[in-house]
């Protein structure tokens, strides 16, 4: 037997489900709308861009943010499906977390009729389920002081010249995987040869940091070199000073979409598409840009050409940005992730 | 009279008891990647959890670390916790207070100090480059070494303060008669003291070790991600591998493994202590 | 042969005096308590002699050996401690044998030496129990027992019979005192209980506010008292401040005349009188006119509290016999008080003198 909205809700959640959907105590009026989203950065842009010049005062709707982490946000959507109110009226999370939730039909399908500037995102990047909000890719960040001449894609990892030198990050051991996977000639669809590729990886002494700042640090101690990381995520180090270029991989950038959605029992849902709509607004999407370095997913937000050239990807690398096989990706998540731990990392 | 733990068991019941129910069964659960769980009743996650050599290697890393701490713990902790017992001093009240201070930061921060210590171009290593003692900077982060010393620094309160308060209820003229009868010092401590502070030894330690088997933010920051102990692999499970049944499993062994432990440590303690 | 001697011993804590100049010797065989009021330096003084104060000047001597800075369990002394201080994880046995143990003898000889000093506390039949299953006053035994085991040089008891009950109390004084005469241990008592101390002692040292005031067996104390401390503190004593005139006159400081010896020196002084040695007689006529404030019925004795001018004056004697005119006093009846002037002593003046009391 699978896991129904019943006994999901019976066994696995219930207790989740008191302890995450009562914490907020938001309860959303008709002039109101619950975004769940993530705190930081993130949350702070929403505010300053959308809540309050767009919604508040050009819609007169008030935006109360539901602040938690994408774990508890799952969680909270699966357990809340059953019940008719929902607390929340937008969901903002990663495309592959999502994918996952809506696979268990929680989301409102999401239609240029509802959501006019639809009309605007790049096809590619369209879902019936959800908005793209801001996107990046997955690159190569190099040390251009150190890594001469510039590496062309995932593959220049491996060179034994890097021994020592290559860094990863723990949290992203998906995406790292992804990233050998492609060098040793698999897919998204095909992460057959990253085993391989790994074990030689580690061969060559590549460090591992726990998190993305201490990758960060080490970039900047100059320990490492070389890793792989979002573009995004690129921008805003170099920001920070890290001597760091980045390459759009010639065997592919692998995308990762912020996307937001409604789930289907939530109370306000006009407003919850307008909220949508204004996320797709150019102006909002071009300060994620500038802030974050994440690059608008609509045609008809023009970044500012000097931020264009450092965080936007030109025609050819466009051709070359990969779109994640979602079902394969979750699929086998637990067994990478135990092949990371287990063999990789030992 | 009785009524008044009412409420106390209930949240015991509502926050401790249900939960724990709740992880039991998901623990019998299978995994699948696309629906999260399929409702089973099976004990292969507990059969793959104990055959792993992995899954072994792991608890085997937390057990020593955890016994390792909780022994270097009691060790440098009986005699600050004597002195504190022992001082008089208007200042005490204070130094005890002074004592907590560490538990006032949480892990995390805590870790972090440690990481601009022991790091590589942290502030022991930058120290020893610059004074010309080494030419490359020690490998001081991300090795157990590290993970035991953090360990320690956060449960060394907790030891020094169920010790001092026990200390301080064995009467100095009891150590006094045995110094009178002609014991020196250590003989003092060997046959009187130690025996007298056993039930504090034995609740210092059990809590110790509970926290110990429990570390989840000092192994992740200072052991690296090569290091791994019982609750980071929970966390993993649950979180990034999705998979909730495994990760119940692992918790359930975890908090079985940790008290069969106290149990035997506390009987162990009490048949010494009845003697 | 001085068995303890302690020459011109002192202990400061910072500032504060506890100790001063204290010069002792405990014979061999002898009881010596140490007698004051609390604060006074006498536990200071005791805890020297074990070993747990730290002089600050002074010397101690253990059967001639100095043992000033040696530690406590160099010293060779067996202490008695107030709260007993019994190790309350070990049985009887093992209190009692701790001791003999450090002494690293031999197990049989170990196990005849329990016995024998649980023998002698009478309690040999309890070996097995542990310290919180006695009473109290077996308790205080077998802090003795375990104290005598080790047959030391010196027998130390600090207050060691401060936690027993009344009756209780006189019945262990006789016991630690016959004992203590049976094995001819030399020994220091600290009391604060001038009753204990008269009792059990040999000789007694009063001490106040760190000084030792005075030395001797309790009839020299009693009869002859150095200070108008140690006669207010050794048994009762009527204490009146005020000035010898030439000729046998003692002008008290409100006015009163009391006759003295006659060849009393002239000057400052203070008037003592033990409370048996005045006589009363019903009614004014020879001798200072009172006043009956207070009659206390103790059985064997009776004492009349006796207003003379305002102050009160401590009368006692054996209860009148049925047909005796003193039988139908009552309180505010005028009485008249006469003494022998040969029981009058009189003691050097100090301002300060508060007739015992702590001020």
């Amino acid at each position: 037997m699978t896991i129904t909205r019943r006994t999901m809700l019976t066994t696995g959640a219930a207790a989740m489900a008191a302890y995450t959907a009562g914490l907020p105590g938001v309860r959303a009026q008709s002039s109101q709308v619950v975004v769940g989203t993530w705190g930081g950065d993130y949350g702070q842009l929403l505010g300053d861009l959308i809540d309050k010049p767009i919604m508040k005062t050009k819609g007169g709707i008030e935006v109360l943010q539901d602040i938690a982490n994408a774990d508890p946000r799952k969680t909270k959507l699966l357990a809340e499906k059953q019940s008719r109110r929902g607390t929340m009226d937008v969901a903002c999370l990663s495309d592959s977390d999502m994918y996952l939730t809506a696979q268990q039909d929680l989301f409102e399908p999401v239609t240029a009729d509802k959501v006019s500037r639809m009309n605007a995102v790049f096809p590619n990047l369209q879902k019936a389920y959800a908005i793209p909000h801001i996107y990046s890719a997955q690159v190569v960040l190099y040390n251009p002081n150190k890594v001469n001449p510039a590496p062309k894609g995932f593959a220049d990892l491996w060179d034994p010249k890097w021994r020592g030198r290559v860094g990863f990050s723990d949290i992203l051991y998906s995406a790292n995987t992804v990233a050998a996977a492609l060098a040793g000639g698999g897919s998204l669809s095909n992460y057959g040869p990253s085993q391989k590729k790994l074990m030689e990886l580690r061969s060559l002494d590549a460090k591992i940091y726990p998190s993305n700042e201490a990758l960060a640090a080490a970039l900047k101690s100059e320990e490492v070199w070389i890793t792989v990381m979002w573009l995004a995520r690129g921008f805003m180090w170099k920001k920070a000073g890290i001597p760091l270029e980045h390459v759009v991989p010639s065997e592919g950038a692998p995308a990762i979409v912020f996307e937001a959605s409604i789930p289907k029992n939530s109370r306000n849902k006009d407003n919850a598409f307008k909220y949508l709509n204004a996320m797709l607004e150019p102006q909002a999407q071009i300060a994620f840009a500038d802030k974050m370095g994440y690059v608008p997913t609509v045609k008809d937000a023009a970044l500012p050409p000097d931020l264009a050239k450092q965080i936007n990807l030109n025609e050819a690398e466009r051709a070359r940005l990969l779109q994640p096989d979602y079902d394969y990706a979750v699929k086998n998540n637990a067994a990478i992730l135990d092949f990371w731990n287990k063999q990789f990392k030992a | 009279m009785a009524v008044l733990i009412v409420p106390a068991s209930l949240l015991v019941l509502g926050l401790l008891v249900a939960p724990m129910l709740l992880m039991l069964r998901i623990s019998l659960n299978q995994f699948s990647p696309t629906q999260m769980m399929i409702e089973a009743m099976s004990a292969d996650n507990y059969i793959r959890a104990v055959t792993d050599p992995y899954y072994q290697q792991v608890l085997g890393t937390t057990l020593g670390i955890a016994l390792l701490c909780t022994l270097l713990t009691l060790i440098l902790g009986f005699p600050a916790a004597y002195w504190l017992a022992r001082i008089e001093s208007r200042w005490k009240s204070l130094i005890t207070i002074l004592t907590l201070f560490p538990l006032l930061v949480g892990n995390v921060v805590r870790s972090a100090g440690w990481m601009a210590l022991l790091g590589n171009d942290g502030l022991i290593n930058a120290t020893l480059l610059w004074l010309g003692i080494i030419s490359a900077p020690l490998k001081l982060m991300y090795t157990p070494q590290a993970v035991v010393i953090g360990i320690i620094a956060v449960v060394l309160p907790y030891m020094i303060l169920t010790l001092a308060s026990v200390i301080e209820s064995i009467p100095r003229s009891v150590e006094e008669a045995a110094a009178n009868l002609g014991a020196r010092p250590g003989t003092v401590f060997r046959r009187v003291v130690l025996p007298l502070a056993l039930p504090g030894v034995a609740a210092g330690s059990i809590l110790v070790f509970v926290l110990c088997m429990n570390t989840y933010a000092t192994a992740i920051l200072l052991g690296g991600p090569q290091f791994k102990m019982m609750a980071p692999a929970v966390y993993d499970q649950f979180i990034r591998a999705n998979n909730w049944p495994f990760g119940a499993t692992l918790a359930f062994i975890l908090l079985a493994i940790t008290m069969i432990f106290t149990i035997v440590g506390s009987i162990g303690i009490a048949r010494r202590y009845k003697r | 042969m001085a068995q303890l001697k302690l020459s011109n011993l002192a202990k400061h804590f910072g500032a504060a005096v506890a100790v001063e100049h204290v010069d002792l010797e405990v014979r061999d065989g002898e009881l010596v308590a140490l007698l004051g009021p609390s604060g006074c330096g006498k536990t200071t003084t005791l805890r020297m002699v074990a070993g747990f104060v730290e002089p600050t000047a002074g010397q101690i001597l253990i059967g001639g050996k100095d043992v000033t800075h040696a530690p406590p369990y160099a010293r060779d002394t067996g202490m008695v401690f107030q709260s007993y201080a019994l190790f309350p994880h070990m049985s009887v046995a093992q209190n009692v044998a701790f001791g003999l143990e450090m002494r690293r003898m031999g197990r049989a000889e170990r196990e005849q030496g329990v016995l024998e000093a649980l023998k002698l506390v009478k309690l040999d039949h309890l070996a097995e129990r542990l310290p919180r299953e006695l009473s109290g006053g077996q308790q205080q035994r077998v802090a003795l027992a375990r104290a005598l085991a080790v047959n030391p040089s010196v027998f130390l008891l600090d207050e060691p019979l401060s936690n027993l009950d009344a009756k209780l109390r006189s019945e262990v004084r006789l016991q630690i005192r016959s004992l203590q005469q049976r094995l001819g241990l030399t020994t220091l008592i600290v009391t604060h209980d001038q009753e204990e101390a008269l009792t059990m002692a040999d000789r007694l040292v009063v001490m106040d506010r760190g000084k030792v005031l005075q030395v001797g067996t309790a009839e020299e104390l009693y009869e002859r008292p150095a200070n108008a401390f140690v006669a207010g503190f050794v048994g009762r004593c009527n204490l009146i401040s005020g000035f010898v005139d030439p000729g046998g006159v003692f002008r008290t400081d409100w006015g009163g005349e009391f006759a003295v010896p006659q060849e009393s020196a002239p000057g400052k002084a203070i008037f003592a009188l033990r409370p048996e040695r005045v006589a009363l007689r019903p009614g004014t006529g020879h001798g200072i006119p009172g006043r009956i404030s207070a009659i206390t019925y103790l059985g064997s004795l009776s004492e009349y509290h006796v207003d003379v001018s305002g102050n009160s004056f401590l009368v006692s004697m054996p209860p009148p016999p049925n047909d005796s005119p003193l039988r139908c006093l009552k309180i505010g009846d005028q009485v008249s008080l006469t003494w022998d002037v040969a029981a009058v002593r009189l003691l050097p003046f100090e301002p300060s003198s508060n007739q015992g009391e702590e001020p």
